[in-house]
């Protein structure tokens, strides 16, 4: 290790990160939600918001959702798995920004940071899918979940891209500063290809082949196809979308890495 | 001990490549105090940061067998928008220390009353000192890093720091960094010399000083 902490065993070694990213997440959860009464509730609104603005389009334009699904748990579980991808992305990048002064101790390293953030990105957005898809089911009295756990794997496979996307990007910002303005703006498009707003069976099949390069797109569709019994996704290959999680995930650790030495500290 | 190994450390400034270590190896003994000698702008900082690991060398590398303090009198590591209880929690966690224990030791030493419980932005830069002072000696370090005098507070709280470190002399050691011959005699056993890159150990603190001297 040319870090040069002391030389330590691996189960040493993971009990200290696993009790920097335990206190890195306690702080996060203060400086995030601590500050007022309803903090935690901010993250269910930014959901909710988008939900009821794109259902109330839909209603307008006399919009109907894809076969064997209702249109707000439609609409949820793609703006959701959205969500938990985009805010995953962003929380990791800005990792660095405004939490630097951790790195002035050596057991902290930016990934642990982006870790810590990630994994109460993650808490929070569960938080959110359960308690907004619960609610929908009470609204619409439909309470079967054809697999939970495909469900679960089609969040941790947004979750993971947004990982290993966001750990690239935190690390590219630190050797190219204008990738944080670049991002939101190459990120706005994938709103828009990943099946927020429409089902992969729907879709003709020359659309549908190139949208399928998206690895989100089957990540949104797994879930679909694990929350509704009527829906059976047709085109979701995992051995594509574990492909593209694991060639990020390895990038983003691989240039952490070498961005680590980079950082400028006070 | 905290062992230097084939370390190399420099910056690309406006002037050009500035070396502030060139390939040193070299044990630091911890059941000692060491003092480390330079002029201004030799790398002693720099030295010191390498030592707590808060940067790393571009080769070469630090290996430390002890728990080795931040260097005391920076008050980094602290976040502005948190309460100086909440960061004391933060640094606590992350040496797995109890909080609850050296939130009380803190509070004692620190004396910052109320502004325990108030968010770092408004605390001037000597209750900061206290704050990162009384929490470095609230936990336990084997080694502690003092960059230059110990700057903090007042004088009769700067009386209370170096007690509280001569205190703690029987079960941990100071590594310091200073200019001043002076400063050095006051903690350290043994001496070291960092003069253009190179970093040499003295067994005795009067030999250091005729090397110093004479460079």
């Amino acid at each position: 290790m040319t870090q040069g902490a002391t030389q330590l065993s691996l189960s040493q070694g993971l009990a200290i990160q696993r009790r920097v990213i335990n206190a890195i997440i306690l702080r996060e959860v203060r400086t995030r939600f601590g500050r007022h009464q309803l903090g935690y509730l901010w993250a269910f609104a930014e959901s909710l918001f988008w939900i009821l603005t794109f259902a109330g389009l839909h209603y307008a334009m006399g919009g109907s959702p894809p076969v064997g699904m209702d249109m707000l748990g439609f609409l949820a579980t793609g703006i959701i798995t959205f969500i938990m991808f985009r805010s995953t992305v962003t929380h990791c990048q800005a990792s660095i920004v405004g939490n630097r002064p951790l790195l002035y101790f050596p057991q902290v390293r930016p990934v642990d940071i982006a870790l810590g953030r990630a994994l109460l990105e993650a808490a929070t957005l569960i938080a959110v899918f359960v308690g907004l898809l619960g609610a929908n089911a009470l609204l619409i009295g439909e309470f079967d979940v054809d697999a939970p756990l495909v469900v679960l794997a089609g969040l941790s496979a947004a979750w993971l891209l947004g990982f290993g996307l966001g750990m690239c990007l935190m690390a590219l910002s630190i050797y190219f500063p204008v990738t944080d303005q670049l991002v939101p703006i190459l990120l706005r498009p994938m709103f828009f290809v990943s099946g927020l707003f429409f089902a992969a069976n729907d879709l003709p099949t020359e659309l549908r082949d190139y949208l399928l390069y998206n690895p989100l797109l089957h990540a949104v569709e797994l879930v679909r196809d694990g929350w509704f019994v009527g829906y059976h996704s047709h085109h979701v290959d995992l051995q594509y979308l574990a492909g593209w999680i694991l060639a990020l995930v390895y990038l983003g650790l691989l240039l952490e890495r070498f961005a680590r030495r980079r950082v400028e500290l006070a | 001990m905290i062992e230097l190994i084939g370390v190399s450390k420099h910056y690309a400034t406006n002037h050009g490549v500035r070396r502030v270590l060139e390939d040193v190896s070299l044990t630091i003994p911890t059941d000692q105090s060491v003092g480390i000698l330079g002029r201004n702008g030799a790398g002693k900082s720099t030295l010191l940061r390498l030592v707590a690991g808060i940067e790393s060398p571009n080769s070469g590398k630090v290996v430390r067998h002890v728990r080795v303090s931040w260097p005391i009198g920076f008050a980094g590591g602290f976040h502005n928008n948190l309460t100086g209880e909440e960061n004391m929690r933060f640094v606590s966690r992350i040496y797995g220390f109890d909080p609850a224990e050296v939130g009380q030791s803190v509070r004692e030493f620190a004396e910052l009353g109320d502004y325990f419980y108030m968010p770092l932005r408004t605390y001037s830069s000597g209750m900061r000192a206290r704050l990162a002072f009384g929490l470095s000696m609230a936990i336990d370090f084997q080694v502690y890093l003092i960059d230059e005098v110990i700057a903090v507070g007042d004088r009769p709280f700067r009386e209370k720091c170096e007690a509280q470190l001569a205190a703690r002399r029987d079960h941990s050691s100071v590594i310091i960094v200073s200019h001043s011959m002076q400063t050095i005699r006051q903690f350290a056993e043994r001496c070291a010399v960092l003069i253009d890159g190179r970093l040499e150990l003295f067994d005795d603190v009067d030999e250091a000083a005729r090397v110093y001297e004479a460079a």
